[in-house]
């Protein structure tokens, strides 16, 4: 089954990571096969799979990394800084249909409500448990988020990132999606020894 | 949690394009009205902006008070507005305005979460960009759209900055929008972070939490060679920027502040300056009772002695917390202030906590010519901006 460009999917996600310049050191993608029925839930997360997906492929991803550079629960990977950038065309769609039905008919939201309210929430969480201290950004469009990747990493303050496209499905045609890729510069781009450089 | 990476990172050097990136137009929406004056003379009134809101339905609510403008504004029509405005100030011809790329800062579409879910996928934030980009003249080409919560519109102007200063781009406007709606007002009631006496005291004893405000803001940010060859005057350059994450939780800082510290001391670094060089740090400063404490570590730990010295100011404690827009609002009244030589107060403040001692400007607005300035930005997911202002 072809997937547009314009959803989550690992060409295009490395196709905008050859474009912007970076390379990719691994990648993984929801569904990867048919065995991928239903995401597993992320305590913590209420009624949508968008953070549930966002956690299972960096998960996936960061598993796939060479295991001398990531050490089960070893924290302390050298000081290696990574950013993280949601890609998200829609949005947590789910939770925000919700939230609106519950508004519009004069109840309470729930409180995990709040907690989930903004794309950042789960990469605060999955942030703390694989300490990725790089900078955080939620933006809308593959390219975008790719460029945004390739500039921190060129300008030292990320040494790598992780890019994760996401889309909810909207209607019952559609397939819940991830996809993800983690990135590092050309060989070149080492850690600048001085300020201003 | 081990705390050694994070301090240690805390001296990672950053690098930035050599070239010098300025802001050359600037427009607003705040509670105290449409345009800068507005807003500049509202906050150095120091008479916060909170009022029982009447825009929506708030009775079953745990709080009903927000720093509204009157009537409901629309988001769309607000935004084309002040991008215009800024591009007139900046000087900028139709083919100037078409040439440019926009970075839009918002929390969604506000009409798709109710829409049919056949339009919904037609209805995302990026097709309200491009709204604003077609209502504004801009050109459609590069358009970014940045929904991180409390940082995006920060977040959207560091990355202008350091695309310009690298000469990948000769101007970006960048715009962010927040009007207060029944949705996230509802979403952060249940969260019972809303302030439930109607004031928002940052880094007071006794502080209850935040309270939204509108914020609708746009800045045009172009090379210093683009500006100069419109004989276009600068407000001020943009001279510094960081953007960190803490790695600790979903929603709340890490309460040693140490992500916070590494955005200040990237943006400091990248302006070339020392703690001691800023006249003036408009601060995150939300209110609330984990968030207040945990930025004071960080400038206690980035700014070092200078941190007794440093004005510091909350501005939200009198405009609102204005979410995705927050970025713009505060830097505009950063860059507002600082060229009137006026700062503004924090407001709410009813007395010391041992945990939040900053230099706060208290009481009334302090004169000052500060030659640097910085506004600070948190957001849910550990992300934290720092932006730093030169003036001419």
């Amino acid at each position: 089954m072809t997937v547009p460009a314009s959803v989550a999917s690992l060409n295009a996600l490395t196709s905008a990571a050859v474009a912007a310049g970076v390379t990719v050191t691994s990648s993984a993608s929801w569904p990867e096969s048919d065995s991928d029925g239903e995401v597993p839930a992320l305590a913590g997360f209420i009624d949508s799979a968008f953070s549930p997906l966002v956690a299972e492929v960096v998960a996936r991803t960061l598993r796939g990394r060479d295991p001398s550079d990531w050490a089960s629960g070893n924290r302390d990977a050298g000081d290696r800084v990574t950013a993280v950038v949601v890609v998200t065309a829609l949005g947590d769609v789910t939770s925000a249909t919700r939230v609106a039905a519950v508004v519009d008919a004069g109840r309470r939201v729930p409180p995990l409500q709040f907690f989930q309210s903004v794309p950042n929430s789960v990469v605060g969480h999955l942030a703390a448990r694989w300490h990725l201290t790089g900078p955080v950004a939620c933006v809308t469009g593959t390219v975008a988020g790719l460029d945004m990747a390739a500039q921190l990493i060129e300008d030292a303050d990320a040494d790598e990132a992780l890019v994760v496209r996401v889309d909810l499905k909207v209607t019952d045609g559609d397939r819940d999606r991830a996809a993800a890729v983690l990135v590092t510069g050309p060989a070149d781009r080492e850690r600048p020894g001085a300020a201003g450089t | 949690m081990n705390d050694g990476p994070a301090l240690a990172a805390a001296t990672v050097p950053v690098r930035r394009g050599t070239g010098t990136v300025a802001v050359t137009g600037a427009a607003v929406l705040s509670a105290y009205g449409r345009g800068t004056e507005a807003l500049l003379s509202g906050v150095l009134s120091g008479r916060p902006a909170f009022a029982t809101v009447d825009r929506f339905d708030v009775a079953g609510r745990r709080v009903g008070v927000a720093a509204t403008m009157p009537g409901s504004p629309d988001l769309l029509s607000e935004l084309a507005r002040v991008v215009h405005e800024a591009c007139d100030e900046a000087g900028l011809s139709s083919s100037d305005r078409a040439g440019s790329p926009l970075f839009v800062a918002v929390h969604c579409h506000p009409e798709q979460a109710r829409a049919a879910e056949a339009d919904q996928r037609r209805l995302g934030p990026e097709a309200f960009a491009a709204a604003v980009a077609d209502r504004s003249g801009l050109t459609r080409q590069g358009i970014r759209c940045y929904i991180s919560a409390c940082v995006a519109a920060s977040t959207a102007v560091a990355d202008a900055a350091a695309l310009i200063a690298r000469g990948r781009a000769d101007r970006v406007v960048v715009a962010g929008g927040y009007l207060v709606d029944p949705d996230q007002f509802a979403i952060f009631d249940a969260g019972r972070v809303l302030a439930d006496d109607g004031q928002v005291r940052p880094f007071s004893a006794g502080r209850r939490g935040l309270l939204l405000g509108d914020g609708v803001g746009a800045l045009v940010i172009e090379s210093a060679e683009s500006a100069r060859a419109r004989r276009a005057v600068p407000l001020v350059r943009l001279a510094g920027w960081g953007r960190t994450g803490d790695a600790y939780h979903p929603c709340q800082p890490h309460p040693q502040g140490y992500g916070l510290a590494r955005a200040v001391g990237a943006a400091l670094q990248r302006a070339g300056i020392r703690a001691e060089d800023l006249g003036y740090l408009n601060a995150h400063g939300s209110g609330t009772g984990q968030s207040d404490p945990a930025e004071t570590n960080a400038l206690r730990l980035c700014l070092g002695d200078a941190v007794a010295m440093v004005p510091v100011s909350s501005t939200k404690s009198l405009h609102g917390q204005a979410l995705e827009a927050s970025g713009v609002l505060e830097l505009i009244v950063t860059i507002l202030a600082a060229r009137k030589g006026i700062l503004p107060i924090n407001a709410g403040y009813l007395g010391v906590d041992d945990a939040c001692r900053l230099n706060l400007v208290l009481g009334e607005p302090l004169a000052a010519t500060p030659e640097y300035a910085m506004s600070l930005n948190a957001a849910f997911g550990g992300a934290n901006t720092a932006l730093v202002i030169g003036l001419p």
